[in-house]
């Protein structure tokens, strides 16, 4: 057994023996690199790749299962080992957290008691915001940082409206800029476009619908004095006025309620319904592009801009990774399997482009890697019921929210910059 | 031929057996020294004089054998008789040639007398004592008929019979009429030994070494009776190897050197095969030619009747053979001990496995007498006499192939499988269930006087409405432009908006509830039923209470028609008003039967059709409601019907029974169930069908539900196809109830179901 093993510095072949281990091998590229001086921060985990895959078991066996010759060279890809994720906090709400969305220093998080609660990523409540009617369904920031002093984000709830909500950061003052109706369903899901100009918002009435998100006082009024029911608005709010927007465009097609929006790019929104299917829009002409058809009810997707595929959730044990390109779009090119019941929500890693998270009905959070389609990465265990609403907006946060009304931090130090470590090695 | 060389010899040797060549005519001289050649020849004369006096000739040849012991009778005898012959027979005398025949009395005579030729020889005979098959005489021309060894029938019209050797005519010598040959016959004592001379037609009768030498013959005795067939052999050739041989000369060289010659021989033909001049044969029919080919003698056989009676035997039953058991001494093992023996005796005499007890005895002598033994004889004979004597024709048939090919369920995905969800909350029992039409929502009725609604995708029970009394059933309104969900509490039929979904609905449906109210008065007056209709208010109306209706007696089932306007509730106890149609939109009551015809269990509307479901104990019955008439009755074959459900498509019904029994009805086909699925071990408690998907489920007492397959087919000649699919499991059992209520998800192929354990649960 011959192993080519070609670092920046010592660029020989390596023998091996073939019932080596993850460690061993660890051992071994440790010693290399005290050896090349490079290094003198101690010793570093790897994980290794072989064509791809990850080397779980030793290596013979690995080989064997993945019918690898053992009479030619075999190029072993080492990266850092993504350190274990730490759970840091868990916030505790009033009821079941249904949404979470980080930005910056901030978690915002949607709950069934109607109420919207804002979060210092320290874990400080900094406000709780009243307004919807019914249970939070779906959360999402408008723009882009920290670095504005007024932040906006938005809220879909049962009560078939998503409001539009600024808040500002100095003096912590929230104020719900407007309400967004038009919906006959609950509103399950919103997705902001990247320009921060747009957001769409599936319901269960079967619709996507596309409203602006640019806050206009003049537009407002006048949708205002447009609006029908001034009344019941009123009572609805509380008395106070909540200037109404109505959609700029309905999308229908689906024939039972989408449950996930993804926006991509700037014209395309990926919509996932409980009619089985993965529809992708094109907001410019309004029209549906392509369809991935499942075999079940979808509960969330996410697309990860850094190698644009789909993850998705739904009503089974498994994750299903499908890429949105291919033209015969039922394909699905991995299948993740190891929770043991619904998976609810997904979450793309924003940093790297192999790995995500998952949370399930069956509390338990997993942390996956594309290329360890057999088992998970990590399983990030805490809640105690079902896990409604995951997020990895942070690169160092991965947050999960259930109906056991904590919302769980976990600290993932991510690996050291790529170039270095994960770069590929032969 | 014999005879012919007789003839010119001179010696007195050969005259004498030349006489008795004559006789040869008919026998060879086999068994003196005459060589085997001679004998041969013999043969052939034999046969050619032999043809019409066969016996005479085997008397003839018998004497012809006869040796030296004849000679000496044959000169006596040959005397007398010879002379009495003279005179009838001349031509022989002529013919006889020399020799006179040494044992024929009459010729020999003859020949003396008459035959010039045979002067000298008959001399000779009398010399007697001379061999006559001392020499071969078989190459001797016959001198006393010449015309030669031709079939002398040929003679037959003629007077002579042949020529001598002077070529005078010989003449056939007088034959005498049947009367002499009778009279020959009676007074002739050597009639029996009289021939007749083939060539010249002279009787000769034969001596007694002659009769003896054929007795022999015939017998298969040695001709000679000297010669001993058993004298001690003389090995001349021995066949073992002497220590000597002949020559001791060894092998030459040669013999050891591969020839030449073939070696040459060889590789001249290898050669030729090498350049392909030589080719293997190639197999021919040949081969098989060579085989022999037989005659099927059996070929119909098996046709025939009594081959039939023949193969088709069928053998007496054999009587079993003794084992130990029967032993007189038998192992110790075989021995019954007291329990065995105590449980033989239990045992009735037909179960028994052996049908005695063995015994031990210690020796031979103390064997008693057997005291079944005529009991078995005759159960022997009976099972002699009754033997079935016929063959039965036994069905190989597997019985796997009997069973229906039925799809696997692998292949009828999707169904549910897998718990999924639990909704907890519920103190009671919960007794019902309903899903939304839209299934976002899910509505339970329990014993702790609770209506719940739930969220499907969740399990977040978003609404708890109490209602003051055990729900025994709850039907969520199947109009997606209402909210409206119709619930029986005892006697009392609630309508609740239920809040939940589009607000639009829900102001929609209070503005219809509301928009009618007013008839509501008249109607009930005019029909003056016990039914009153109350319209909430207040803290009632906003938690959801719409409309009560109030009956007389307990309600046991609401059920909506397709439309959600109408529905119709059960009331078992009532009697004459145990069906009720309310209709929602004008508060109207009405009573579709004067006189139920039983105890009602369930009704359901036809989804498409004005037709009226009505579940008695044992039988369904369907009404148009518009004609007001019976349309069909259906047998359920069970003893008390619990539950029942429509197809979508209408025209198949599946009811649920108490006795554990789910019957399939194809309205089409027959009144009696298509099929009877007894899959559950406890009562049935509900049935019902999937709005899309091609799938049942029942729900039992025994915890579980199970999801059968069931595709209706739209050709009307296909039967439906049911495949139980999936057991679900997940309810625990409280006292003695397990699943009470099921429904499917309206449009995933989900299974709720609710037990008496308090929970819901949904299955994926």
């Amino acid at each position: 057994m011959s192993f080519l093993f070609r670092y920046s510095v010592a660029d020989t072949p390596f023998s091996v023996p073939s019932n080596v281990t993850t460690d061993e091998l660890c051992d071994l590229i440790n010693g290399l690199l005290k050896a090349d001086g490079s290094d003198g921060d101690g010793r570093v985990a790897f994980d290794f790749l072989i064509g791809g895959t990850f080397l779980h078991s030793r290596l013979e066996e690995h080989m064997r299962q993945n019918d690898i010759s053992t009479e030619t060279v075999v190029e072993i890809e080492y990266v850092e080992r993504s350190p274990t994720p730490e759970p840091e906090d868990s916030l505790l709400h009033d009821d079941w957290v249904s949404a979470v969305r980080a930005q910056g220093t901030c978690i915002l998080t949607g709950c069934y008691d109607n109420t919207l609660k804002l979060w210092s990523t320290s874990g400080e409540l900094l406000l709780t915001m009243p307004g919807h009617l019914g249970p939070v369904k779906c959360v999402t920031w408008v723009d882009s940082g920290d670095a504005l002093p007024v932040r906006t984000f938005l809220s879909g709830s049962h009560d078939e409206t998503v409001l539009l909500w600024q808040w500002n950061q100095d003096t912590n003052a929230v104020e719900c800029v407007h309400a967004c109706r038009g919906h006959a369903g609950s509103v399950d899901c919103l997705a902001v476009n990247p320009e921060h100009t747009r957001f769409c918002s599936g319901s269960w009435d079967t619709m996507l619908k596309i409203w602006s998100a640019v806050i206009n006082s003049d537009e407002d009024g006048q949708l205002e004095e447009h609006s029908e029911k001034p009344a019941k608005r009123k009572k609805m709010d509380g008395g106070t006025k909540i200037p109404t927007r109505v959609p700029t465009m309905t999308l229908s097609g689906h024939k039972e309620g989408i449950s996930s929006a993804q926006w991509v790019g700037t014209n395309e929104v990926y919509t996932a319904s409980w009619d089985h299917t993965i529809k992708m829009w094109d907001i410019e002409q309004a029209t549906e592009k392509s369809c991935i058809a499942g075999t079940k009810v979808f509960f969330d997707i996410a697309y990860s801009p850094l190698n644009r595929m789909l993850v998705a959730a739904s009503a089974d044990r498994h994750v299903r990774l499908y890429d949105p390109r291919t033209s015969d779009g039922a394909v699905v090119k991995c299948t993740f399997t190891s929770h043991t019941g619904w998976v609810s929500a997904v979450a793309w890693s924003p940093v790297d482009e192999h790995q995500f998270i998952s949370g399930s009905y069956d509390s338990v959070l997993k942390q996956w890697d594309t290329r360890s389609p057999k088992a998970p990465l990590f399983d990030l265990t805490g809640h105690d019921d079902r896990i409604l609403a995951v997020d990895w907006s942070i690169p160092q946060m991965v947050l999960s929210g259930g109906t056991d009304n904590h919302l769980k931090v976990f600290r993932v130090s991510n690996p050291a910059p790529k170039t270095k470590a994960a770069g590929r090695r032969r | 031929m014999k005879r012919q060389c007789c003839v010119p010899m001179p010696n007195k040797k050969v005259e004498q057996p030349s006489d008795k060549t004559e006789l040869f005519v008919d026998a060879p001289p086999d068994g003196s020294e005459g060589s085997d050649s001679d004998s041969t020849d013999s043969e052939e004369s034999v046969y050619s004089g032999l043809e019409e006096e066969e016996d005479t000739s085997n008397a003839s040849e018998e004497e012809s054998d006869n040796e030296e012991a004849a000679v000496e009778d044959s000169d006596e005898d040959s005397v007398p008789p010879a002379e009495e012959a003279k005179p009838t027979r001349q031509g022989k005398a002529k013919g006889g040639k020399s020799k006179v025949k040494k044992p024929s009395k009459q010729s020999q005579p003859s020949g003396s007398l008459e035959n010039t030729a045979g002067d000298t020889h008959a001399a000779s005979t009398s010399q007697s004592g001379a061999d006559e098959y001392e020499y071969d005489s078989s190459d001797e021309e016959d001198i006393r008929n010449t015309v030669g060894n031709i079939p002398m029938e040929w003679y037959r019209e003629f007077e002579h019979i042949g020529y001598d050797l002077l070529g005078k005519k010989i003449i056939k010598p007088e034959q005498g009429d049947e009367l002499d040959e009778f009279v020959n016959r009676m007074d002739n004592p050597d009639y029996w030994r009289t021939v007749r001379d083939r060539l010249t037609n002279q009787k000769v009768v034969l001596s007694d070494k002659d009769v003896q030498l054929i007795q022999r013959f015939r017998r298969g005795k040695t001709v000679d009776p000297s010669t001993d067939p058993y004298a001690p052999w003389v090995d001349t050739f021995t066949s073992e190897v002497m220590i000597h041989p002949v020559t001791n000369r060894p092998e030459h060289k040669r013999s050891f050197i591969p020839s030449l010659w073939e070696k040459q021989e060889v590789g001249r033909i290898v050669h030729a095969m090498k350049m392909g001049w030589i080719k293997p044969k190639p197999p021919t029919e040949d081969e098989e030619d060579d085989e022999p080919k037989f005659y099927n003698l059996w070929e119909n056989e098996n046709e025939s009747e009594i081959n039939k009676r023949f193969n088709q035997h069928i053998p007496a039953p054999k009587m079993r053979l003794p084992g130990h058991a029967e032993s007189y001494n038998p192992p110790p093992e075989y021995l019954f001990t007291e329990e065995e023996e105590l449980a033989w005796k239990a045992k009735e005499p037909e179960e028994r496995k052996i049908n005695f007890i063995p015994k031990k005895f210690s020796s031979f002598r103390l064997i008693t007498a057997y005291p079944r033994f005529c009991n078995e004889r005759f159960e022997r004979c009976l099972d002699l006499y009754l033997c079935p004597r016929q063959r039965k024709m036994r069905m190989n048939v597997d019985p796997e192939d009997l069973i229906p090919k039925l799809p696997k369920p692998k292949d009828l995905q999707p169904f549910p499988s897998t718990q999924a969800l639990v909704y907890r909350g519920h103190a009671g029992m919960v007794r019902c269930i309903s899903v939304s039409p839209d299934g976002q929502w899910l509505v339970s009725g329990s014993d702790d006087s609770t209506l719940k609604f739930w969220e499907v995708a969740t399990a977040r029970c978003l609404k708890t409405l109490h209602v003051g009394g055990v729900v025994k059933d709850i039907a969520w309104n199947p109009n997606v432009t209402l909210s409206l969900v119709a619930a029986i509490v005892d006697c009392d039929l609630l309508v609740l908006n239920a809040g939940l979904g589009d607000k639009l609905i829900v102001s929609n449906t209070d503005n219809i509830l509301s928009s009618h109210t007013p008839t509501e008065e008249n109607s009930d007056a005019g029909n003056k039923l016990p039914v009153h209709w109350h319209t909430a208010d207040g803290k009632k109306w906003k938690e959801g209470h719409r409309v009560k209706v109030t009956h007389p007696k307990a309600l046991s089932q609401v059920t909506w028609h397709g439309k959600g306007d109408y529905l119709a509730v059960v009331m078992p106890q009532a009697d004459s008003m145990s069906v009720l149609i309310h209709q929602l939109s004008r508060q109207r009551t009405q009573n579709p039967f004067r006189k139920p015809k039983g105890l009602v269990q369930r009704v359901l509307f036809h989804p498409l059709r004005p037709f009226l479901f009505v579940a008695t104990q044992r039988y369904v019955r369907v009404y148009n409601l518009l004609k007001q008439e019976l349309v069909k009755k259906l047998q359920t074959n069970c003893k008390w019907v619990s539950s029942m459900a429509v197809h979508p498509g209408g025209d198949n019904v599946i009811i649920g029974s108490y006795d554990c029994r789910l019957g399939w009805f194809d309205l089409d086909l027959s009144t009696k169930p298509y099929q009877v699925l007894r899959h559950h071990k406890k009562a049935i408690r509900q049935v019902c069908y999937h709005k899309t998907y091609p799938l049942f489920a029942s729900a039992s007492d025994d915890g579980t539900v199970i999801v059968c397959h069931g595709r209706v087919y739209n050709d009307l000649l296909q039967n439906p196809l049911i495949v139980p699919v999936k057991v679900l499991r997940g309810h625990t059992m409280t006292s003695d109830l397990g699943v009470l209520d099921c429904k499917f998800h309206p449009t995933q192929p989900w299974v709720f179901s609710s037990g008496s354990d308090h929970t819901i649960r949904l299955f994926t």
